[in-house]
This record gives structure tokens, sequence and C-alpha cells, in this order.
């Protein structure tokens, strides 16, 4: 039983240890975000989508203005001041009148989903329980929420209300479709609908601005699932494995900044949003990840053998020690003491280890960065471009022929849900777009609707859900 | 077999013991991270992180300095305990002097806070018809650049070459006001480069006269006055003169409104321009012939035109290829009572277009300066 005295020096202990944290396993927002991000991007059809249906000529290169003034004051207020805190070297800071091209407001929202950066404690997710992360039980996360009021991550109201990030959060999905998260998929949904039916010109400029920042946001927690420490929900481990920061994060942001990143591999297509993160088929980001690389805090304890053990029987030991079946260490070479050897999977080295007379020291190295980075971070960017052509899955076409719109919903996937509705605005000669027809969606037919004198624009959006799960479309045409 | 942890746990606990201590003496500035780059060219002393620096921008071929490069110094800022993110920015943007040379003083506030840092100052030189230049790394390879020092530093510019992608080089660049303004003219080939198009050569060295895209805020005005509407229909009412609001104007698109007072829209005159570049503006042409309902190429002005018609308004589009420009014209069946009206407003639209760059945008500061709103 433990003494009084050993209770409290267990606490100290526990605070000084808390107060060593350093960075997290986590991807650097500013650059590596950023960077795949854009990667991403490039790879999709998201272009393609601004230049067609949202008759945006120059597509993600577009400029676009958010208004703040058009935001409620709090939003205005909080939005504001997270952006001003971006570096312009990055390319994904607005100018001083709010102006960025719309790929640039995109990464804009994968860096604003980590600003502040504890929004991130809502980016672990572990596939196999689809949890989130709860690594503060007892007085740890209570301390740490307390060291964040000290360094003014959160308020002491924050604190007080269990808002402050106490090593706990939301499993990544369930943040991704919280209406909390003002830069998640319901963001997404709503906002993108909003660009084309927004009263004014202005409004739906913004709309769109939002939009992007939402997908942006979207696209930070899924290129999170690419990072081991995330999907092993491996926050604590992290604080405590290292005293000189985490050098993972930091050697992708130094290896590749947000302009150096590898090219992503082809968009990866997945049934629908969540299974972009984890599936029954094994194939979401989350479950490869985990199932291929280690993070600092689920590596192998170091162990002490003699010479009498085999070299199986210690392979069998070891891999019993990991809280995750895979990846396991498949060989052990302890024949030469000092040199630092690595356990491979599919050529790339994922576990380094070092024997020193009888004891085996497991860790990860610049070697096994440099492997994970160049195979996998191809990966994350193909599942990010696969899940912004998942959101865009759905097309809408329009055609104006006399004093009618013909209306076309296509891309649909499976069966459609009831309540999915089609609306058709009318854009007057003041430039006010009024809804003047709703519809039920039915795909791949053409609707008509008759146009009031004196349009301008026809615009029209599609809400609904399918096999693929929720969707929007929108789009616009110009009368004569 | 046993976990060996005692080593680990000291370490830590040194580690702690360090942390408060440096934690505690941080709490009146940020920390500053280790600069990845030297002192001056010759020698391995590492920089400092906050500056001051200096050097000079050549070509790369020449060894000849180039004067009126953009430059941009960007220190960035980071804090938070465990998850680490962006926490606040100072900028510094001048021009080189006539003799290629640029100063970037050292930044004379920085944020503070409990754990803030200074992360990373990147330096970034970009001038038209040059490949652009950034001190943490180099253009299509995406290798790491080791040749940047804080002081006497020499920045070779290579010439761009046509088989390099501007939409690659748009998001090599980053940011920053300044860049964005000089390098803004690179969003349209970047966008057709994006669509699978190639851009003629001649594109990458436009013509004097050509509209710069992102140097100012397109203004359409001087295209088609109502006094010119009136000479052309014989519509003796006033007009109220304003922009048509279907879309944001920005420095590639602008509109213009006669909207008859006290009379429909059938009385209506509308302009519609869009700045965008050769290929772009034949694009966004295609896009509008296929659009518009009853749209028939006429090919009566312009390089193409076509006619259209939805109710009770006529419409005209025209292209202007080398001048990157699409126009369209929309005209209530009151006002241009016959289709030969609308083409004379065309045409008159057409020879102003000469005065489109007339509009000068508000002069760039050369010195940002810290901090600012968005």
């Amino acid at each position: 039983m433990k003494t009084r005295a050993g209770r409290a020096a267990g606490v100290l202990a526990l605070g000084l240890v808390l107060a060593a944290t350093r960075p997290a396993l986590a991807w650097d927002p500013a650059t590596t975000h950023s960077g795949l991000t854009e990667r991403a991007l490039a790879a999709s059809r998201f272009h393609a989508t601004l230049v067609e249906r949202l008759g945006r000529p120059l597509g993600g290169f577009e400029p676009l203005r958010l208004d703040v003034s058009l935001l409620d004051p709090d939003t205005a207020r909080s939005l504001k001041a997270r952006l001003d805190r971006f570096d312009p070297a990055g390319g994904h800071r607005p100018s001083a009148d709010g102006v960025a091209l719309a790929s640039a407001w995109v990464r804009a929202g994968a860096v604003l989903e980590k600003t502040p950066p504890e929004r991130g404690r809502h980016h672990f997710f572990e596939p196999g329980q689809r949890a989130g992360l709860d690594d503060g039980p007892g007085l740890s996360g209570t301390l740490h929420a307390a060291r964040l009021t000290l360094d003014d991550g959160a308020t002491v109201r924050d604190s007080a209300t269990g808002l402050a990030f106490a090593l706990k959060g939301l499993p990544a999905l369930a943040w991704l479709w919280s209406p909390q998260n003002d830069l998640g998929v319901p963001a997404f949904l709503d906002h993108w609908a909003r660009a084309v039916s927004a009263p004014g010109a202005v409004e739906r400029e913004t709309a769109l601005v939002r939009a992007l920042l939402a997908l942006g946001g979207t696209l930070a927690v899924l290129e999170d699932m690419g990072q081991p420490a995330f999907v092993r929900n491996d926050f604590r481990g992290e604080f405590l494995a290292h005293d000189a920061g985490s050098p993972f994060e930091r050697f992708v942001a130094d290896r590749f900044g947000a302009v150096a990143l590898p090219a992503p591999v082809d968009p990866v297509v997945r049934p629908d949003v969540d299974s972009f993160f984890v599936a029954k088929d094994g194939k979401g980001l989350a479950q490869r990840t985990q199932a291929r690389f280690f993070s600092a805090g689920t590596l192998p304890p170091d162990v002490r053998f003699d010479a009498s053990e085999k070299t199986a029987d210690l392979l069998r030991l070891v891999n019993q020690t990991l809280p995750f079946a895979a990846p396991a260490v498949t060989r052990l070479e302890l024949g030469q003491t000092g040199r630092t050897r690595y356990v491979q999977q599919d050529g790339v080295r994922v576990l380094a280890y070092q024997r020193n007379a009888n004891k085996i020291h497991f860790f990860l190295d610049e070697k096994v960065y440099a492997d994970y980075a160049r195979r996998w971070l191809p990966e994350v960017e193909g599942y990010a471009a696969g899940l912004v052509d998942h959101l865009l899955r759905v097309t809408l076409a329009l055609s104006i022929a006399d004093h009618h719109v013909s209306v076309t919903v296509s891309g649909l996937t499976g069966q459609l849900e009831t309540g999915a509705s089609l609306h058709v605005l009318a854009e007057d000669g003041a430039g006010v777009r009024k809804e003047i027809a709703q519809a039920p969606v039915q795909p791949d037919v053409a609707l008509t609707f008759a146009v009031p004198p004196g349009t301008r624009t026809i615009a029209a959006y599609a809400r609904g859900r399918d096999a693929g799960g929720d969707f929007v479309a929108a789009g616009e045409t110009t009368a004569p | 077999m046993r976990e060996d942890g005692r080593g680990r746990r000291g370490s830590q606990a040194r580690a702690a013991l360090l942390a408060l201590v440096v934690g505690g003496a941080a709490a009146c500035g940020p920390v500053v991270g280790n600069a990845p780059f030297s002192a001056r060219p010759d020698t391995l002393q590492p920089g400092d992180l906050l500056g001051p620096f200096d050097g000079i921008v050549i070509d790369a071929e020449t060894e000849r300095p180039i004067a009126a490069a953009t430059v941009v110094g960007a220190w960035a800022f980071e804090r938070g305990i465990g998850l680490r993110g962006p926490a606040g920015f100072r900028e510094f943007a001048l021009e080189t002097s006539a003799d290629g040379r640029y100063q970037i003083p050292r930044p004379e506030d920085v944020p503070t806070g409990g754990s803030m840092r200074l992360r990373r100052f990147t330096l970034i030189v970009y001038r038209r018809g040059y490949v652009a230049y950034r001190s943490d790394f180099k253009f299509g390879s995406g290798e790491q650049r080791h040749d940047f020092s804080q002081r006497g530093n020499k920045v070779r510019l290579d010439k761009w070459l046509p088989s390099l992608e501007h939409r690659r080089h748009l998001a090599f660049l980053g940011g920053g006001q300044a860049i964005s303004k000089a390098a803004g003219w690179e969003a349209q080939p970047a966008s057709l480069e994006q669509e699978g198009k190639a851009l003629p050569q001649a594109a990458e060295t436009p013509a004097e006269g050509m509209v710069a895209l992102a140097k100012r805020m397109l203004d359409v005005s001087p295209l088609l006055s109502a006094e010119e509407v009136r000479g052309v229909t014989g519509f003796a009412g006033e007009f109220e003169i304003g922009r048509l609001t279907d879309r944001v104007r920005s420095d590639v698109y602008d509109s213009r409104h006669f909207k008859a007072k006290g009379k429909s829209e059938a009385f209506d005159v509308g302009v519609r321009v869009w700045s965008i570049g050769a290929l772009a503006a034949e694009a966004q042409f295609g896009k509008l012939k296929d659009e518009l309902p009853a749209a028939v190429a006429t090919e009566e002005i312009g390089d193409r035109s076509l006619r259209a018609r939805g109710g009770d308004v006529l419409g005209l589009a025209f292209l202007l290829r080398e001048r990157g420009l699409v126009v369209q014209i929309s005209c209530g069946t009151s006002q241009c009572t016959d289709a030969g009206m609308l083409l004379r407003l065309a045409k008159l639209v057409e020879s102003h277009v000469g005065e489109l760059g007339a509009v000068q945008e508000a002069k760039v500061p050369a010195k940002a300066g810290a901090g600012g709103p968005p």
C-alpha cells in the first residue's frame, strides 16, 4: 500500500512529467497539413467542379473574398483572430481585405482545423474500438487543462466547465460529423448549398469561402488518420517518450515543408465518408496506418534477455507487449552489439532496434521516418483527394431554353433516401436570388421549371442522402 | 525478460526540471528555435532566426543584379503544449534596389506567451520572368535549400522556362500580400494547366498593355455610357447605373447595369466582362455558348461571337482572344427593339476596350510591416 508521502511524490512527479511535455506526434498544420491538402486538391476534381458547376473560370485559382461582416460577431471575431495567426509564407493566409485563391481557402481550412492546436484532441481515432482520445484519468488530465490555462490555450472557465483539453476528445469521426464543428462535413454541406442559394452575391461568395474552409477542416481530420499516433490514441506516449520534442513531426515539417511534399497516388475511391477512415474491408486509412506503423508510445519496451533464450521465444514475448497486433516484430538480429537494425514491412523500415550487451532497445529514427514519409504521405494525399471527389460526387446540370430551365442531378449511387430535394432559384434584376421551385430529386432525370421574366441567373442545389451518404450538389447558369 | 525504464524515467525527470526552468524563463518572450541556415555564406556559424537579413538578387545566368524584385521575409510563431499550432507572424516586404540588394530588419515586437516559439523564418523572392526563390526549398526538385544565409545572401534567380508549370509555381510561392499581387497573373495560366490545356508561349510574356491580373480590380465603367445606350436605342428615360449583382467584382470580373428608372426590366441593359487571359477566355466563351438559351454562333464581332435569347432579354457575347476578354451584353427587348441595336452596343463596347487599363491599382506599400488582420 502506498503511503501518503508516496502518493504526494507520485502527483509531484506526474506534474513534473506533464510540465515536460513537448510537441506530440502530429502533423504540423502550417506546413504539412497545408501541403498535403494542396496536393490532394490538385489531384481531385475540385478545380473542374468550380469551373464547370459554379461558374468560376479560374477554378481553384479564382480569387474569393470572405466578408466577415456578414457573420455573427462571435464567429467573425473568432475566425478573424485565427486566420490572423497564419504565416504568409505558407500560401494559405488571406490578404488584408480577406481575399485568397479558392485552393488557398481550403488549405486555410486545414490549418484552421488545428488553430488553436487543442482542436487536435478530436483527431484521435482508434479504429478497432472507434474510440477517441481518453488519456486523462485522475489528475493528469486536470493538470494538463490547468497548464493550458496558464499558457493561454484555455480559459479558467473552459477548465471549470470541462471544455479545456484534459487529454480527452471526441473520436475523429464523431468530430467530423459534429454540429459543434464549424469545419466539419455538415458545415461543408450547408455552406456549399448557400454558395448558390444565399440572396446576395457577397453572401454567396462568403458562403463558398466557408464551404472551402470546412472542406479543408474535413481533410485535415482525415489526413491525421495517416499519422500513427492519432490512430493509436497515443498522446500520452508521445508526451512521456521524448524529452527532446517529437522528432517525427519535425522531420516531416522540416524535410517537406508546405511546398515539397511527394506527389499523391491516384485518388482513393471509397463508398462513403466514414469508410475513408474505417470500414469492414479494413481499407480505411486509420486501419491501414495503424496496421503498418508504430508510434513512439506504442513501441515494444526495452527488453533484457539471456543468451539461452531462443529468438522465436523472444519475438513472441516482445510481440505480447504490443498494444496492437500489427505491425509485429517479425525478425530480430542480435548477433552484433551497438549496431542499429530495422524491422521491415513490405520494404519499409518501421522500427529500429539496437542490441547493447543483453538489452534490446527499440526506437524510431530518421531512416524510419524517411521510409514512412516516402511510402505513406502519397497514400494520405490520395485518400484526401478521394474524399474531395466523394463530397463533390453528385453533379447538377442546368440549361435554359424557351423560358424554362431543365435541371438534371447525376452521380448518385445506390438507393436514394426519401427527403432528397432539389431547390431551384431565380436571380432578379436587383441581384437577389429567391427559390422558385422545389421538387424531389430524381436521379438522371431532367426536371423542367418555368423561368420568371427578368431572371438574370438560374441556380439550383440538391441535398439528400444516397448510398454514399449525405450529399450536396450545386450549379448555376446565366441567362442572357 | 523485463522492461528497463530507469534511464527513460531519469531523462524525463531531467527534462521536466529543465522544461520548468526554460518555461519560466520563456514566459516573457518566445523561444527562438535554432536557425537552419548559417550566419554568412563563408561560415558554419548558425544564423539568428530573428535576423536581420540582407543580400543581393541576381540573374543566375548573367550574374547581373535584378532590381524591383519582390522580397518578403516572414517569421512564423507557434504555441501549444503537446499539440502545437500557428500563433502569429511578422512580415517585412520590399522591392530590391537598383543594385539588386535587400535588407530586412529584425522585427520590432514579437508575440509572447507561455509556450510561444519562433518556429521559422522564410525568405521569398519573386520577379516575373524568373523562377521564384524560397530560403527553405528549391522549386521543381523539392530539395531542401542549403545555400541560404542570414547576411550577405546571394539569391540567384533562374529564368522561367516554358516547360515549367505555373500551377506548381503558385503552390511553391506561398503568399503574403506583396507576393500575391506580383504573381497574381499566374492564376490564369495555372488554371489552364490544371485543366490540361497548354499555354501558348506568347502568354508567358504578355504585351505591355495586357490587363495584368490581380494588379487591380477590374473596372469596366469606360466600356459603355448611358448616353451611348440612348444614342443607339433612342431611349429617352433615365438610367440608374450600377453593377450586376450576380457575381462579386474582382480583378478578373466586372459588370455594368443600366437600370431603366421607373421601367420594367425589359428596358435594362447589362454588360459582363471577364478578363482572364487568352485560353481561359476561350473556355469561358465556350461555356456561355453551351449554357445561354438558344445560343447561336454569329461571328459578327470580335474573334468569336454568339447571340442568345431568353424571354424578354436579348444576349450577345463576344471573345477578344488576344486581350483575354469575354464580353456579354444583355438588353431587354423594350430597350433593344431590333437585333441591330444590340450589335451596335457591342461595337461601342469593343471600341472602348483599350481604355480598360486606365484605372490603376492602389499603390502596394513596399513594407507590409508587422501584424495586421488578414
